[in-house]
């Protein structure tokens, strides 16, 4: 028998296990990001306190320094594990294709994690205590680990879009090829600009508690140059970013982002511009609640979208192009030596190649069909489509109120089976499965879907027992 | 489950190295994770301890214990994402399938930790002058305690469901109709539980002669307080060293029949003698506490006891994983990776030997020096080298990332 390494599934009914992880994903690009500019800001600080030798921006450094801690590095380090859990939950042979490629980077990237939560206790409770030159190397370390960190993440992210360079990795497979191609490049030169300008928000917050206040001018002055400059860069380089997209991230992106899109962006860099220029003309009115709220707004109306594009534009895939969101395999990959999962799904279907399928399902009989259909909605569709009338994409809202079952049937069959759809997987049914599939997907409109297919199917049976009589 | 729909789980992309290689820096770095999580825990219930008391020493223990409770949590956290990382290269077939059965758990688990987390850090900016003022926010403490033994309650049922593949189909689908909430616990040990949980007793014993010895460096002066640390390490190492004893009598009594042999064997023994080792050793060493570097062996002592402890755990998951259900996890693909292999352990190794060394080194020293602390030469020049490693690493990154992207 064909078994097929598929997982059971999680479905999260009231909201989708997609917004759950997009929800703690997007706080901890917050927080981390926070954490990253932040570090960058108190080694520049330590830098001129250490040069010009200005005890008050040392002390000022221990007094923030706990804010720094708390919400940055203690959540960011929360939440980091928290994305990864909740991807290992939400989507685990996704995970595990970012696992056993690059399990060495992120073992890498942990030595970092630990250099910099080392750091980041010492640049706050050392402060003042090692002398100057020392204290300095301390910044300079921890700034550095900060954004080797960085380095080490941003090709991985990369590859949930797409292996480094494709062709390649497909071939050959290996390490490089799967982290660096262009797009790697393009995501690090955005997200380095974007650190700025989180650097230059999230300082606003630290900034306002300083006593100095022609210090204080200067200081958010800088601020504000280096925020407005790193946006317009960031900005800037999107063309660069798409340019290294798949040719199918296009298509999704031309024909499926919600039309809110480019306008959110565009009002968001707007906005921030404004922000930086206000600061930059009247540096006192930075008070910590403004420059709080700016982090926030940029946390609900810049990154959100931005979490929401890169979770639309690699559908149908949720791995290197060749895992999908629904968990199946749905290429080779020579290089690696995976196989495609679909000829066994063909060959055998769900009912028979999935290890978890319950043994009473294996058969699909008229009575069982709608359960069947709902195991088949869990496994096949529900990482995609919620099956609720809330969460992400509800299927309901994808078929007729008064569809019919076969109508649904002839659909699941000639659009899903053969994979003749743009950002939907190829999901093989056999014949039995699309029918259970297409009963429950009719009774979700539909509550007396399953008695009129029950009741139906006594007619049949009746049918062929009468037919049997006649003989 | 037989063992093939096992293998059929593991993930086809293979492993980019040895499989042994995963295996022994899972068991380390879960090592070192336990041991962070035992002083947070000790640490805490010491804090709480010591803030209800009238005693001064008690009262300055709780201040320090505070400030190692907010440095453990973190400790604890960065060092939990190695064994994370490492259980689910060789056990990823059981980590997901436990992982996604009780998601919802899994989930609350991210949640709960950032509470008792903020709470920990409540309690210490209330009680910046606990050694002289009433305790305050007691509350925050306690809540932080009990979401650190929540999360740690998490953490145990995921480990033990992986245990019991037999089980997984019926947990899916209980009567043949799939549950996908993932709101349940599956499995759980109360003994297996307790005692990882309750070995923070000795630990924190244990510990508290660490601290001892670092103060003594610091030219502490109240020698009534070094007294009192050792009085208590010591009642804390014997009373713990046998409850812990106990609780792991009990877990091994319980095994499931098809291992119940592995009780009875080596595995069980050895954890029992390096804990004994661990809690009898700072007694044995008398007077010698307080001479040259002896003072802080007991924390070495401990480390080692705590590896013996995490092998013996591994023990159990293999002969359970292995001995009964057939699944090896030497015998994972290879799909060898040099490049990403090397640069790990030249990272680990060279890299972070050496910045974590210098860190340790100047945070230690400085803790000992009065006033500004100024590194000798020998240590400036690690920090130095430090640095330049940092720079040569970001180096090779681009330059072999620049020639793959563009060649
Ligand atoms: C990889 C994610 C993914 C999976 C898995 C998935 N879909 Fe979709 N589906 C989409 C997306 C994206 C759309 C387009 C949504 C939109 O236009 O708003 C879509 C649209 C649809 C539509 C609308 C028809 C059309 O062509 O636009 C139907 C019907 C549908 N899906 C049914 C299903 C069924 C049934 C399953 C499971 C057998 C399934 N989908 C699995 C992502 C997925
Ligand atoms: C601070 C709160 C935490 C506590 C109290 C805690 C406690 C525990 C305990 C008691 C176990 C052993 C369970 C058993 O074998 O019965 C364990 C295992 C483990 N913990 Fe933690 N933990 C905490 C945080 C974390 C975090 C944040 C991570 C990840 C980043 C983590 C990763 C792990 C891993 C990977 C295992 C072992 C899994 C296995 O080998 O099967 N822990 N933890």
């Amino acid at each position: 028998m064909d078994l097929i390494g598929l997982f059971p599934t999680w479905y999260e009914p009231l909201i989708g296990s997609g917004w759950v992880i997009g929800l703690i994903a997007t706080i901890h690009v917050l927080f981390s990001h926070t954490a990253v500019g932040a570090a960058i800001l108190f080694a520049v600080l330590a830098y001129i306190g250490v040069r010009d030798d200005r005890p008050e921006l040392i002390d000022f450094i221990k007094k923030y320094g706990l804010f720094l801690l708390v919400f940055s590095y203690i959540l960011g380090s929360i939440t980091g594990p928290g994305i990864w859990y909740s991807t290992t939950v939400g989507s685990p042979r996704g995970i595990s294709a970012l696992i056993h490629n690059f399990v060495w980077k992120w073992a890498t990237e942990w030595v970092f994690f630990v250099i910099e939560v080392i750091g980041v206790y010492m640049m706050v409770y050392m402060a003042g205590k090692l002398d100057r030159r020392t204290y300095m190397k301390v910044a300079i370390i921890f700034g550095l680990t900060s954004y080797t960190t960085m380095l080490a993440i941003v090709g991985i992210l990369s590859f949930m879009m797409m292996p480094g360079r494709p062709e390649q990795w497909f071939a050959e497979g290996g390490y490089l090829y799967g982290f660096y191609g262009p797009n790697t490049f393009a995501q690090l030169a955005i997200r380095t600009a974007f650190m700025f300008t989180m650097t230059a928000v999230v300082g606003g917050i630290v900034a306002a508690g300083l006593k100095d206040a022609a210090f204080k001018q200067w200081l958010l002055r800088r601020l504000a140059i280096v925020g407005g400059l790193s946006a317009i860069v960031g900005m800037s380089l999107y063309p660069w970013y798409l340019g290294t997209l798949p040719g199918i991230a296009h298509l999704v992106m031309e024909n499926r982002l919600p039309d809110y899109f480019t306008p959110s962006i565009l009002i968001v860099l707007g906005a921030m511009l404004a922000y930086f220029a206000l600061t930059f003309i009247r540096p006192k009115i930075v008070t910590a609640t403004l420059a709080g709220f700016a982090t926030l707004a940029i946390l609900v109306l810049g990154l959100w979208p931005g979490e929401t594009v890169r979770e639309s534009v690699r559908k149908p895939y949720i791995a290197g192009q060749y895992l999908y969101s629904n968990q199946v395999i749905g290429h080779d990959v020579p290089g690696m030596g995976v196989k495609s999962e679909i000829p066994a799904l063909q060959k055998a279907g769900f009912t028979q190649a999935h290890i978890f399928w319950p043994e009473s399902q294996r058969e699909i009989t008229r009575e069982n069909a709608p359960e069947v259909g709902r195991s088949l909605a869990l496994t096949a569709c529900s990482n995609c489509h919620s099956l609720s009338d809330t969460g992400i994409r509800p299927l309901k809202n994808y078929f007729p109120k008064q569809a019919d079952i076969e109508g649904i049937k002839t659909y699941l069959l000639g659009a899903l089976s053969t994979g003749n759809t743009m950002y939907m997987p190829q999901i093989p049914l056999k014949e039995a499965e699309a029918e259970a599939l297409a009963v429950y997907i009719a009774s979700l409109n539909d509550p007396d879907a399953v008695s009129r297919y029950r009741a139906e199917s006594q007619t049949a049976q009746l049918d062929h027992r009468s037919d049997e009589e006649d003989k | 489950m037989d063992t093939a729909m096992l293998y059929a789980l593991r993930d086809p992309l293979g492993v980019p190295a040895h499989p042994v290689i995963f295996l022994v820096l899972a068991v380390l770095t879960w090592a070192l994770h336990i041991a962070a999580v035992h002083v947070l825990l000790g640490s805490s219930a010491l804090a709480i301890r010591g803030a209800f008391s009238a005693q001064d020493h008690w009262r300055r223990l709780a201040d320090a214990m505070v400030n190692t409770a907010k440095v453990a949590v973190s400790v604890a956290i960065v060092i939990g994402v190695a064994p994370l990382l490492f259980v689910q290269v060789i056990y990823d077939p059981f980590w997901y399938t436990s992982n996604v059965l009780s998601a919802w758990w899994v989930i609350a688990f991210i949640f709960i930790l950032i509470v008792a987390t903020l709470a920990l850090f409540i309690f210490y900016a209330m009680n910046y002058e606990i050694r002289h003022k009433k305790v305050r926010a007691p509350s925050a403490m306690i809540i932080a305690i009990i979401g650190f033994l929540v999360v740690g309650f998490i953490m145990h049922a995921l480990s033990v469901q992986t245990l019991e593949p037999d089980q997984w189909r019926e947990w899916y689908a209980p009567n043949g109709v799939i549950d996908a909430s993932g709101r349940s616990i599956h499995a759980f040990d109360p003994w297996r539980f307790g005692f990882f949980i309750l070995l923070s007793f000795p630990v924190i014993g244990i510990w508290l002669f660490g601290y001892r010895r670092y103060l003594q460096g610091a030219g502490e002066s109240d020698a009534g307080y070094l007294d009192f640390l050792q009085r208590l390490g010591t009642r804390l190492g014997a009373v713990g060293g046998v409850i812990s004893l106990i609780l792991l009598t009990l877990w091994m009594r319980g095994l499931p029949e098809d291992i119940s042999d592995f009780a009875t064997g080596i595995w069980p023994i050895a954890a029992a003698a390096a804990l004994i080792v661990a809690v009898a050793y700072p007694v044995l060493l008398g007077k010698r506490l307080d001479r040259g570097m002896w003072g802080y062996t007991p924390v070495l002592v401990a480390t080692v006891a705590m590896i013996v402890v995490a092998t013996m755990r591994e023990a159990v998951r293999w002969v359970t994983l292995f001995g009964v259900h057939g699944y090896n996890p030497l015998d994972y693909k290879i799909a060898m990776d040099w490049y990403s292999t090397g640069l790990f352990f030249l990272t680990f190794g060279v890299l972070g030997g050496t910045i974590v060394a210098y860190l340790l080194t100047i945070a230690w020293q400085a803790g000992q020096t009065e006033g500004t602390y100024t590194p000798s030469r020998a240590v400036n020049l690690l920090g130095t080298a430090g640095v330049v490693l940092l720079l040569l690493w970001i180096a090779q990154y681009f330059g072999f990332g620049l020639w793959t992207a563009y060649k």
